[in-house]
């Protein structure tokens, strides 16, 4: 029970709070504080709002976070992609490098063969071409003209009718370009509805030129096959620098979707006197397919942590306001718990210490001291108490006693015992016989208590005393080189049901010391009640000159331990007559 | 603390057997498991302090008590087993003539 001790020591403890009358007031005004939070739908509202700010917080926090490491991972996912086609895209310029052989390598041989031949015969030229013009072939047409002072001339011809006829200036114009340029020419022709590109070589250090058309397929498409190194890439390949439809040679899409969009790349391969253009796209995603789904996963997966991370914020919120909410209950009810115990240990105490001699009286020749010690634990005191009273000429009465238990029916209890025993006393009843009296009176089965006494009369004048005992340790008889219990038969405790009590008397030699208390002295519970007896001789015996004040003092102080739970109380006088 | 145990009566004599600290704690305890033991088909109770180990001033109150209760339906309460440390308290405190302590304990 902690706090709830308020003094362990002899004197009164210094009262807490306003009067007894007040009492009312000090337990009605004490509690201003808040013992526990009241469940108000204000307070429940404001608590639920703090965990919604919590988890409200935690999701924009989940949300950015997840956002960023998506856009992130698109990022990447967008950079890899975009390297990966710009491989792709410069490996199919090579490989449309190489096609580009394909037409140049028969015209230059062409041109060999007709120098060869000379200018008549064009029967080798039209032979050797005839395997390259045709349907499904490189060319649908092709010729071999002589140049003679600005002057073309048509030596021979193979396949259709060219879409740059002979004869025109336009044709002859484009003819004479070839002999500008090392390699070849390059165009874009129509054949009515169809699209050609026409090619012209020159033969360097002659006059002779090859001129050739090769058909553009009318839709200009032309799928990539589906299990070629480029099945992942849409592409479309421009003649010439530009890449708007007029310039479209080819493509695998529907013409009237391009230009090419999306993840795009773009190379330029020569192409004669101009160049081709290759753009592509990527069909679909290049790398690897969880590099493309990550930005997704991590959008998903994010979202989903981030609700629950709200989620559990929030509970973690209610879950410690309510723990703070029954901590601060618990502590203000033990609070108010101390406080009360407090207060009726104060009050009980006040009652002992009201009902417990306000001044010793003055009695000739003795030095008296007395002490009454409450109980170290719990709100219960006992119910020990002492009494001196002067009661004529040359005669004075002693008692100390002992009501068993604690508590406001022992102090009871002990009032009615101690007023009692005074009365028979002062009517002038010897000791044995005022306990005769009392034990008529005192009925455990109706008080629940039993009551332990010490009963004696003394004359201060002879040193004469006569003592009985109902049930209480003896006192002790200090003289000067002895000390020793006083040997009195003991009877019944006060409550057991009438009886009778023997007495004893001595006369004390002068400077002697009775000393009388309660078993609070002497109890130890590991220990028989001779062990404790003997310890308090033997402590006492060290006191024995000291004034009788300082001797009860010292054995209160060197006997009673620290965590004692019963209270004590001790009579003790010197008999010192005069000389 | 302290402990009880009920024993089935014999010949018309209940038994309560005690052990352990006998203070103010316990009081109540004892006059419950006691006046349980003193029911209309014994003519007594014997009540064996052989375990106890302390009794203080509301444990020998509670023994005198029960014993005026059981007297008052004419009934007996005995000792048994009594230890020496409590007996010698019974002698302190006036109480050896109360009880009747069983033959041979």
């Amino acid at each position: 029970m902690p706090g709830t001790q308020t003094s362990t020591g002899a004197t009164v403890p210094p009262m807490r709070g306003p009067a007894q009358g007040d009492t009312d007031a000090v337990l009605n005004n004490q509690p201003n504080q808040k013992y526990w939070s009241d469940s108000a739908t204000g307070d429940l509202e404001q608590r639920a709002g703090h965990s919604r700010r919590v988890a409200a917080l935690i999701c924009v926090i989940g949300v950015l976070l997840t956002a960023l490491s998506s856009w992130a991972a698109a990022r990447v996912d967008d950079k890899a992609e975009q390297r990966l086609l710009q491989v792709q895209t410069k490996q199919a310029a090579a490989v449309l490098s190489t096609a580009i052989l394909l037409i140049e390598g028969p015209l230059r041989t062409a041109l060999s063969v007709q120098r060869v031949a000379g200018l008549k015969d064009t029967t080798a030229f039209e032979r050797f071409m005839a395997a390259s013009v045709g349907p499904d072939k490189s060319f649908v047409s092709a010729s071999i003209w002589h140049r003679r002072e600005n002057h073309l001339t048509r030596l021979g011809s193979v396949g259709v009718a060219p879409a740059l006829a002979p004869g025109r200036p336009a044709t002859e114009a484009y003819l004479r370009r070839a002999f500008h340029t090392t390699t070849f020419t390059v165009r874009a022709v129509s054949a009515g509805a169809q699209r050609r590109i026409a090619y012209a070589m020159a033969a360097q250090g002659s006059d002779l030129v090859v001129y050739a058309e090769r058909a553009i397929p009318a839709d200009r498409r032309s799928p990539v096959a589906s299990d070629s190194a480029f099945a992942d890439l849409h592409y479309a390949i421009y003649l010439g620098p530009r890449t708007d439809n007029t310039s479209l040679s080819t493509t695998d899409m529907d013409p009237s979707t391009l230009p090419l969009t999306g993840t795009t790349a773009r190379a330029t391969v020569p192409f004669g006197d101009t160049v081709l253009t290759v753009a592509t796209s990527s069909g679909r995603h290049l790398g690897a397919s969880l590099s493309q789904r990550l930005a997704l996963m991590l959008l998903v997966g994010g979202i989903f942590l981030t609700l629950i991370a709200a989620r559990t914020g929030q509970q973690l919120v209610r879950r410690r306001q309510d723990a703070e909410r029954n901590a601060s209950t618990i502590t203000g009810l033990f609070e108010r718990v101390e406080i009360l115990y407090g207060q009726q240990r104060e009050l009980s105490v006040r009652l002992q210490r009201a009902l417990l001699p306000h001044a010793i009286p003055n009695i000739p020749h003795l030095e008296i001291a007395a002490e009454y010690m409450a109980g170290a634990q719990g709100v219960d005191i006992g119910g020990d108490w002492y009494s001196i009273i002067g009661l004529n000429d040359d005669h004075f009465a002693f008692v100390v006693g002992d009501v068993s238990g604690r508590g406001i029916d022992a102090v009871a209890v002990m009032a009615h015992a101690r007023f009692t025993l005074r009365a028979y006393l002062l009517q002038g009843d010897s000791p044995a016989v005022a306990l005769e009296k009392c034990s008529h009176q005192f009925d455990i089965s109706v008080d629940g208590h039993i009551t332990t006494t010490v009963v004696g009369v003394g004359n201060w004048r002879t040193g004469e005393i006569t003592i009985a005992n109902a049930g209480h340790p003896a006192p002790l008889l200090i003289a000067e080189d002895t000390t020793e219990f006083v040997e009195v038969t003991p009877g019944p405790p006060l409550g057991t049901g009438p009886t009778t009590y023997l007495s004893t008397t001595f006369t004390m030699s002068p400077g002697a010391t009775l000393f009388c208390f309660t078993d609070g002295l002497i109890e130890r519970r590991s220990e028989s009640i001779d062990v404790g007896m003997l310890r308090l001789a033997a402590t006492v015996q060290t006191s024995a000159e000291e004034p009788v004040d300082a001797l009860v003092s010292r054995a209160l102080a060197s006997l009673r331990s620290n965590d004692a739970a019963d209270d004590i109380a001790v009579l003790a006088f010197r008999w010192i007559p005069i000389r | 603390m302290a402990e009880f145990a009920a024993r089935p009566p014999q010949h018309g004599v209940g038994s309560l057997a005690v052990s352990g600290e006998v203070d103010i704690a316990v009081v109540e305890t004892l006059l419950a498991e006691a006046r349980a033991c003193l029911n209309a088909d014994v003519s007594g109770l014997v009540i064996d302090l052989g375990g106890v180990t302390f009794i203080d001033s509301s444990g020998l109150g509670a023994l005198v008590r029960l014993r005026n209760e059981a007297a008052q339906t004419e009934k007996n309460i005995a000792l048994a087993h009594v230890p020496p440390a409590v007996a010698r308290l019974f002698e302190v405190t006036g109480l050896t003539g109360i009880f009747p302590t069983r033959a041979g304990d």
